[in-house]
């Protein structure tokens, strides 16, 4: 079955991009637009890869990622998203749980060969 | 007439000019504060098309002739190169609304030249220039922020490899002065040099010796300020010695460890 990917990012332009990049390499997509929606979405059904913009309208996108926890529904991969390429955001992520920090925008072939190593 | 002026009227004057200088400082502020969220916004919907050509150059969504190939990649070069305009940007907004700090460590000049001159390996074989290096094995450890001082000496490369012609060679030597415990590194090349009248001012914000719309080289003119302000946060001093035609010589200075 395709691995799926929740893509957690607050811009409608960059998700949909995220979206045919990851659909047409045969991930199954969800995208969620705030960290409420991120949290419910994963909660209900957790992704193989969380791709996690950190700045949210709503929020620090790494508290989705303690939520989930705290919910026992953490994802098998979470990969940071961030316009900051700096050592505290990277150190603060890594921290949080996750795997990866990819300063957008991300080469979309590094992206899908990330995703493909990581979700194997 | 009298010349003496009472110290109330002094006063008073005084008041006037302390307000106006708080003003023009908001003003100020609040154009910094500006300039860093429209840079932030910039940077989104740049971040969706390059994404979008990149999907389109690699063959994601079928297959493109080389010439449309040629043309998406032009997209994502001028896109890459808006980002790392608006990246300078924000680095400048940055460090004119809070106080700029270093990382420091001990680390090698060495390892962080060759560092930049293997990023830059591409860029001067499609430019065809050449890039040498000579820096002493024994250079003793630079005392500093690694990548401030890998940034000021990535812009001071890019800029040499953006005024010199093809054919053109591009330097970069290092020595210690074993008396002020400093070492000086420069960043040379034979491209088109820089009027004396000039000097001062590259180092400027904003300054540009070309400043016409139709100027050839486009920049946010901030890259020299932010390499200035990063080299004197190390307690160094960074210049330039050139004339029109003669190629331009960069020097700065950092502190190091003892020599041995």
């Amino acid at each position: 079955m395709a691995a799926h990917v929740l893509v957690v990012e607050d811009s409608l332009l960059i998700s949909s991009a995220l979206r045919i990049l990851l659909e047409t390499n045969g991930y199954s997509v969800g995208v969620a637009g705030t960290a409420a929606d991120a949290i419910e979405a994963a909660a209900a059904s957790p992704p193989d890869v969380m791709l996690l913009d950190l700045t949210l309208p709503d929020g620090d996108g790494l508290s989705v990622l303690e939520e989930l926890r705290a919910r026992e529904a953490t994802p098998g991969v979470t990969l940071a998203m961030t316009g900051h390429d700096d050592d505290i955001t990277r150190a603060r992520s890594l921290a949080a749980g996750c795997a990866a920090v990819l300063v957008k925008p991300v080469p979309v072939q590094e992206l899908l060969r990330i995703i493909s190593e990581r979700s194997a | 007439m009298s010349t003496e002026l009472d110290a109330e009227s002094l006063e008073a004057q005084l008041a006037d000019l302390n307000r106006a200088i708080g003003e023009l400082r908001d003003r100020d502020s609040l154009k910094t504060q500006f300039l860093s969220n429209i840079a932030h916004d910039l940077r989104t919907p740049l971040t969706a098309i390059i994404t979008h050509a990149e999907i389109l150059r690699d063959g994601l969504l079928g297959d493109m002739n080389q010439r449309q190939r040629e043309s998406v990649s032009t997209i994502i070069t001028g896109g890459r190169q808006l980002l790392d305009m608006i990246a300078e940007i924000l680095l400048y907004a940055k460090g004119s609304s809070e106080p700029l700090t270093i990382d420091p460590s001990l680390f090698s000049l060495n390892e962080v030249i060759d560092q930049v001159n293997q990023l830059n390996q591409s860029l001067v074989a499609r430019k065809e220039l050449a890039l040498d290096c000579y820096v002493p094995a024994d250079l003793p450890l630079v005392h500093g922020d690694r990548d401030k001082v890998m940034h000021v000496l990535m812009n001071l490369l890019g800029n040499a490899f953006e005024f010199t012609p093809p054919g053109g060679k591009v330097w970069v030597t290092a020595s210690a002065d074993h008396d002020t415990c400093m070492v000086q590194i420069e960043v040379g090349d034979t491209g088109r040099g820089i009027a004396p009248d000039h000097h001062e001012l590259i180092f400027r914000e904003f300054a540009q010796v070309d400043a016409s719309a139709s100027r050839g080289h486009h920049g946010t003119g901030l890259g020299l300020t932010i390499a200035r302000r990063y080299v004197e946060l190390h307690g160094g001093r960074i210049w330039v010695e050139s004339e029109l035609g003669q190629g331009s010589r960069f020097f700065f200075t950092l502190p190091c460890d003892r020599i041995k």
